[in-house]
């Protein structure tokens, strides 16, 4: 029962800091630079283990939809499948997972080095606020890096998906391109997105909030980071199912 | 508490209670602080001697009680009602603290960025002046990673008093330093003393610094200050753990006997 109490106030801190980085976001003034650093590097730093995990998430789905849909003679159609499992859930969710690996657990470890050493007290004695010097820059970067690592995500999955499909089921590539177009509506892509969106918002909190309650030394900065990628992989997988069960209730 | 100046305390602490989860670090925290003393915090390792300065400055909340600091209730401040207060009172941080990704200069204008201390040209002389207060002239460039122990901890005492607090908190200022750098350290905390005419709390094992500099010592045990006055009544005290303290037995006797 403790378990499940500790989850609440673990659920409840979280909105506590979401309300906090709110509110800090929109006061003046606003501070560009460091945004603009977290954005390279845990943005522009993600870019190639996402295009490498894009290009064969899609080669292998169009390796398994051709040789599964075959059995039923509709092989042809694996452009379809794969194009619309990329963009509305393998994009957004394994993206999500890796940057939450890489990035979440670098500021965990960030800032729980800096919660042990005293720094963010130091921080406020010096009055200053370090929601806003450390919290809204990390997860804003988050916020704005994973919609554009997911749209990276879906081309070149959606790339690798080709070149497989024309390798297994002999299609054109004229074929499935104007298969993707066919089936891919803007809708599905503000799907994809908008839950992205959210993901970026799930590391770069649970990051931050991790580190920023780190205790016990050098061997608790090394918990926070384990925990933070967990927590961040858990609160991506639970967000996901929620998230498209509302958006197939919104658009179909 | 009768008062032992002809003045008014700046700074009271009454009936403080502060727990973390089941431990208690405070029954009946009571102490007043007075206008340009200096006042050394002794007890044992992991009393929460350092709570006592955290919850003044409201990085710590407290459970019950009342902490006033120049006549305002501090307890009930918000962020940013605190922000007077933290600009009156500067903490030197156990291990100083510094920014490990900005450099000396950078770190010493973080406070006066945050107060609004002036243009640029401004809080760059005040930089150089700070540096050479505490003895590291020429420092500004320099990494936080490139300092000893001994440096940081100046450099962190130069950020404190960048903005001419009135107040200044020191937490163990020479735990784990070199005896040369504690002699130093404490050589550099009497002559801000006497230049810039501060209120000090120190929190402090060094028992040999606590006799030379300070005006008053007060004794954390059992969760309260069970002793509080010059270092004469100290050494006349009949308080048990207090002359084991002194003696520098730092209170093991006592715990291991229990």
């Amino acid at each position: 029962m403790t378990g499940f109490r500790d989850f609440l106030a673990y659920l409840g801190a979280l909105a506590v800091l979401t309300w906090q980085t709110t509110i800090a976001f929109l006061r003046p003034p606003y501070e560009l630079r460091p945004m603009i650093y977290q954005l390279d590097s845990s943005g522009i730093g993600s870019w190639s283990i996402t295009a490498l995990t894009a290009i064969f998430t899609g080669m292998v789905l169009a390796l398994q939809f051709s040789s599964g849909l075959e059995a039923y003679g509709a092989s042809m159609y694996t452009g379809k499948l794969v194009s619309l499992g990329i963009v509305r859930e393998l994009g957004p969710v394994l993206t999500a997972l890796l940057v939450g690996g890489r990035v979440g657990s670098g500021f965990a470890a960030e800032l729980g080095s800096m919660a042990v050493t005293e720094q963010i007290d130091a921080i406020r004695a010096l009055g200053a606020d370090p929601v806003k010097k450390l919290v809204v820059p990390r997860v804003a970067a988050c916020m704005l890096a994973l919609p554009l690592l997911t749209m990276m995500a879906d081309l070149i999955g959606c790339f690798g998906g080709m070149i497989i499909t024309m390798q297994e089921v002999g299609v054109t590539q004229k074929f499935f391109y104007a298969q993707v177009l066919e089936t891919l509506g803007i809708v599905d892509l503000v799907h994809g997105l908008g839950k992205s969106l959210f993901f970026g918002y799930i590391i770069g909190i649970t990051g931050c909030f991790v580190g920023m309650h780190t205790t016990g030394g050098t061997e608790g900065v090394g918990l926070s980071t384990t925990r933070a990628v967990v927590a961040s992989a858990v609160g991506v997988l639970v967000s996901d199912f929620l998230l498209t069960k509302l958006f197939i209730a919104l658009y179909g | 508490m009768a008062s032992p100046y002809d003045v008014d305390p700046i700074i009271s602490f009454r009936g403080v209670k502060k727990a973390f989860g089941s431990k208690v670090i405070y029954d009946d925290c009571t102490l007043d602080i007075y206008p340009g003393e200096t006042i050394t915090i002794i007890g044992g390792s992991g009393t929460g001697k350092s709570v006592t300065l955290k919850m003044l400055i409201g990085l710590l909340s407290t459970d019950a009680g009342s902490i006033t600091a120049f006549g305002t209730e501090v307890t009930k401040l918000g962020e940013a009602g605190l922000l007077p207060i933290r600009r009156r009172v500067a903490m030197l941080f156990q291990g100083a603290a510094l920014f490990d990704s900005l450099t000396v200069s950078q770190n010493i204008k973080y406070p006066l960025r945050e107060h609004h201390w002036g243009d640029e040209k401004k809080m760059d002389e005040r930089v150089d002046e700070v540096l050479e207060m505490v003895g590291l002239p020429g420092s500004q460039k320099l990494k936080p990673s490139e300092l000893s122990g001994g440096m940081r901890k100046r450099v962190g005492l130069a950020r404190a008093i960048a903005v001419e607090p009135d107040v200044i908190l020191y937490d163990e200022p020479t735990t784990g330093l070199d005896p040369i750098n504690v002699r130093r350290i404490n050589g550099l905390i009497l002559s801000l003393q006497a230049k810039l005419k501060v209120t000090s709390i120190v929190v402090t094992h060094d028992m040999d610094a606590c006799f030379t500099f300070t005006d008053r010592i007060a004794l954390l045990h059992e969760r309260r200050f069970s002793f509080v006055g010059t270092p004469e009544d100290a050494r006349a005290s009949p308080n048990r753990y207090l002359q084991e303290f002194i003696a520098g037995g730092k209170g093991t006797l006592e715990e291991d006997v229990e």
